[in-house]
């Protein structure tokens, strides 16, 4: 072989430094920076006090909880316990801490600080909107500073599961105390893989890396630290800027994956699409039942009646969500089989026939009036993609008479907006993976006005979810949840729309990943998140 | 004004003789003549009332009704690839006739922008009268203008919707309140040459009342430069309140207004581009025609202009 000339090699090697130097250029010093593109963002981030999904996103980041799950959604991973004892009688749960962990300011995380945080998440005064999710407990303490007691007045076979939830991470009590109200808001303190840096409301959350992190769930190859130093969630609302902003690059990352875009996004070279269908998220209108635009059962069907769930979900949706005419999806755990064929479908002529049946006569406008009253329930909304599902259903109320008054709110002052007594109708979502998951949420009396925002007063249902949460036989379980269902679904509580799956969008730069459903946080603890090297 | 005919070629004009003498002006043209002979102010017109006459005649001539959804959606345009005929101008991202809509949100753009002009012409227009009237007030009024003018109409407009909440009524207070500064300023400019003319001090000195002195002789010589200004301002008000509804504040559905169907085309700009742009159109229209009319007629009526 010729052996290449002192200049060539010269050349060559000189050439080499150049597209070293170029690579280097390309990948650039904010290689380590992360953004992840969302649609809302939470009105705060205090993990007791909110139940919105933008919040507990960012908190599993920010936090840890006493247990994990893994993206199967069933498998319990040690996180902040490194193991656990469940009594024989299910009634008390005995967690070893670990003693290496540390908040995000250094200090030391001990049970003592375990304790605090769920305790507060228990307390009353914290007014937490998901209390019902850490079951009836006796008391919960900290012995010393490895071990946690959790003591229960009754079984709760779901206990783990939801204690891997955001709402019982756990916060430095000294922060919590310094911050007041501002807690959640102006800063944090936690023990997650990132750690607060900053929140323009409505703009951006900023978390940079957690350095000494090394405490990650199993189900991560990656225990800590993150990959990636700095993570930015951009708040982006349109649905097409959004499309855009990943297919040039703008953000890496996002789980708000607009329907409208999915096709493009697919075929985009540069873009994954990752998908989840271990948990279950739907979408649903819900009425404020003690309402008197919305009080008559008859109203409420025929408003289920008279609006074309299959329509919205091809044409706003682009087939890329399942129609929803059932409260939960017919997949879920203890789901009521017997209720599958008492669905209301779309059926226009039989909701004109209920609205008349219920005194609601078309007036000389084509509009349904009684003793004088337009029949004009008020619904509020998030701004968004939201929007468009109430518009389309406003027009599908229309045809059969009913003028539906449209206020919408961004996200962030929504959720105190849907915690009033103030409209006739609300837009939700929510995620699950049992019936006693979205039944124990929605219809306790106990979460009245917030998340029990239909007014839904029965003790018989109070009655059959407690029995139901503290069964330890799954039939006897399934029984009391399946009544509840029968309940809600015949007194037309909610106007179900879609259950949609989990995707998450992600550069073709990013390390492939799979997608978690915890509570529809897809991206989960973020140490799975990191470049391509 | 009465019907003045053309005189150009009637024998009575003679053109300057050969003795020197100059003779008079030549009469002008009627104004709406003078008008029309200016092409592009003659299209302007022909297109702004070709758009109103839409807009009025938007229940005949919508071929749907505007809130009315399909299973049509995103249609383009019929002349456009992919178009159904049964939509002239396509379908937005509810299945709604674009065409009926854009009828139905011009009256809506157009209604805004006629109360809010009025409301904001008359109310402006007295208090600039008024100033230059009393010289006493003048400072003060002028001051309270001055601080008036400092607000931006997007800003007053959130604020006014954050006082009274969203809907069409709080946006046209606010393009109103937000027209009263510049139209006093100028009703109190044009008023201030008035005020210095021989016949209000003659009404004076024959002890005419205030109240008639303001009416008959201050009224009825500014009214017509302060019209030619509203003309004007019609546009800019049609842009601002078309952008207050872009914002969600204005208009809400099912209602159909231009700037809120650009807003929610914006939704699917990438993927039906006609859903946004086509509104956006109708609204570059309308400014565009409002403004080149409103100049042409101060043109032809402004008499500070006619030499």
């Amino acid at each position: 072989m010729k052996t290449l000339s002192h200049m060539s090699v010269k050349r060559a090697a000189l050439r080499t430094g150049l597209a070293a130097t170029a690579i280097a250029l390309a990948m650039p010093a904010f290689a380590k920076d992360l953004t992840i593109i969302r649609e809302i963002d939470s009105n705060h981030y205090d993990p007791p006090r909110t139940a919105a999904l933008a919040g507990s996103e960012v908190l599993f980041m920010l936090a840890d909880t006493v247990v994990g799950l893994a993206e199967d959604m069933k498998t319990i991973e040690p996180l902040l316990a490194s193991s656990w004892e469940i009594s024989d009688d299910g009634l008390t749960y005995t967690f070893t801490i670990r003693d290496d962990v540390t908040f995000c300011d250094g200090k030391a995380m001990t049970a003592e600080d375990v304790a605090y945080s769920l305790n507060r998440w228990q307390d009353p005064e914290t007014k937490s909107p998901v209390r019902w999710r850490m079951g009836d407990v006796k008391s919960i303490t900290a012995p010393d500073a490895t071990t946690l007691v959790y003591e229960l007045n009754a079984p709760h076979s779901e206990l783990l599961y939801q204690l891997a939830q955001s709402f019982g991470s756990v916060v430095d009590k000294e922060t919590v105390e310094a911050l007041g109200a501002d807690f959640g808001v102006t800063g944090f303190n936690g023990t997650g893989p990132f750690c607060w840096d900053s929140w323009t409301p409505r703009d951006q959350m900023v978390m940079t890396r957690h350095e000494d992190y090394h405490w990650g769930p199993a189900n991560y190859e990656n225990a800590g630290p993150a990959q990636v130093e700095k993570i930015t969630w951009q708040v982006v609302p349109e649905a097409a800027t959004r499309t855009v902003a990943l297919m040039t690059g703008q953000g890496q990352v996002s789980p708000y994956v607009p329907f409208i875009g999915i096709e493009k996004l697919r075929m985009a070279p540069n873009v994954e699409v990752v998908r989840s269908d271990e948990a279950f998220w739907t979408n649903y209108i819900g009425f404020k039942i003690d309402k008197p635009m919305v009080n008559d059962p008859l109203v409420r069907q025929a408003i289920n009646l008279a609006v074309n769930q299959e329509a919205m979900a091809e044409d706003l949706f682009f087939g890329e969500v399942e129609p929803a005419y059932s409260y939960i999806s017919s997949g879920a755990l203890d789901w009521n089989s017997d209720l599958d064929d008492k669905l209301l479908t779309y059926d226009p002529e039989k909701a004109a026939a209920l609205l008349d049946e219920a005194g609601w006569t078309l007036n000389a406008d084509g509009k349904r009036e009684k003793d004088g009253e337009l029949l004009q329930p008020l619904a509020y909304t998030f701004t968004g993609s939201w929007a468009q599902v109430v518009e389309a259903v406003q027009a599908d109320l229309l045809k059969v008479g009913i003028d539906l008054q449209i206020q919408p709110f961004d996200a962030t002052v929504y959720w105190g907006k849907a915690a009033t007594q103030e409209f006739d109708m609300f837009t939700m979502g929510f995620p699950y993976i049992s019936a006693g998951d979205a039944l124990n949420l929605y219809f306790l009396s106990a979460n009245m006005p917030s998340p029990n925002r239909m007014n839904w007063n029965d003790p018989e249902t109070d009655k059959l979810l407690y029995d139901g949460a503290t069964a330890v036989d799954p039939a006897v379980r399934a029984e009391d949840y399946g009544q509840v269902l029968t309940k809600v679904h015949e007194a037309a509580v909610w106007l179900p729309i879609y259950h949609k799956p989990m995707q998450i969008a992600y550069s073709t730069e990013i390390k492939p990943f799979e997608a978690h459903n915890i509570y529809g946080a897809g991206l989960y603890k973020g140490l799975q998140l990191g470049y391509v090297d | 004004m009465t019907m003045a005919t053309d005189t150009a070629d009637s024998p009575l004009t003679t053109p300057a003789n050969e003795g020197g003498e100059v003779a008079a002006p030549p009469p002008r043209p009627h104004w709406l003549r003078r008008l029309l002979r200016d092409k592009a102010a003659a299209a302007a017109i022909l297109l702004l009332a070709l758009i109103c006459l839409g807009a009025v005649l938007a229940p005949w001539l919508a071929p749907y009704d505007p809130a009315l959804n399909s299973r049509a959606v995103m249609k383009p345009p019929s002349f456009m690839q992919g178009g159904v005929p049964e939509h002239l101008l396509g379908t937005d991202g509810q299945g709604r006739d674009i065409l009926s809509r854009l009828l139905y949100g011009s009256r809506l753009t157009l209604l805004i922008g006629l109360v809010a002009v009025g409301l904001g012409g008359a109310v402006g227009s007295f208090i600039g009268l008024l100033s230059a009237f009393y010289a006493r007030l003048d400072p003060w009024v002028m001051r309270g203008i001055d601080i008036l003018l400092s607000f931006p109409a997007i800003l007053l407009g959130l604020a006014l919707v954050a006082v009274m909440g969203q809907g069409i009524v709080p946006v046209i207070i606010a393009l109103a309140v937000s027209s009263v500064p510049d139209c006093a300023r100028i009703a109190r400019g044009i008023a201030m040459g008035v005020m210095k003319q021989e016949f209000i001090e003659a009404g004076r000195a024959v002890g005419l009342s205030d109240v008639t002195l303001f009416q008959r002789y201050l009224l009825r010589n500014c009214i017509s430069s302060i019209m030619i200004f509203l003309s004007l301002r019609f546009g800019q008000i049609i842009l601002i309140g078309a952008t207050l509804s872009f914002l969600g504040l204005g208009a809400q559905p099912p209602a159909a207004e231009l700037g809120m169907m650009a807003s929610q085309g914006r939704e699917y700009l990438l993927f039906a581009p006609h859903i946004a742009v086509i509104p956006s159109v109708l609204i570059f229209l309308i400014v565009l025609t409002a403004n080149v009319a409103g100049d042409a007629l101060r043109d032809v009526l402004d008499p500070r202009l006619q030499t």
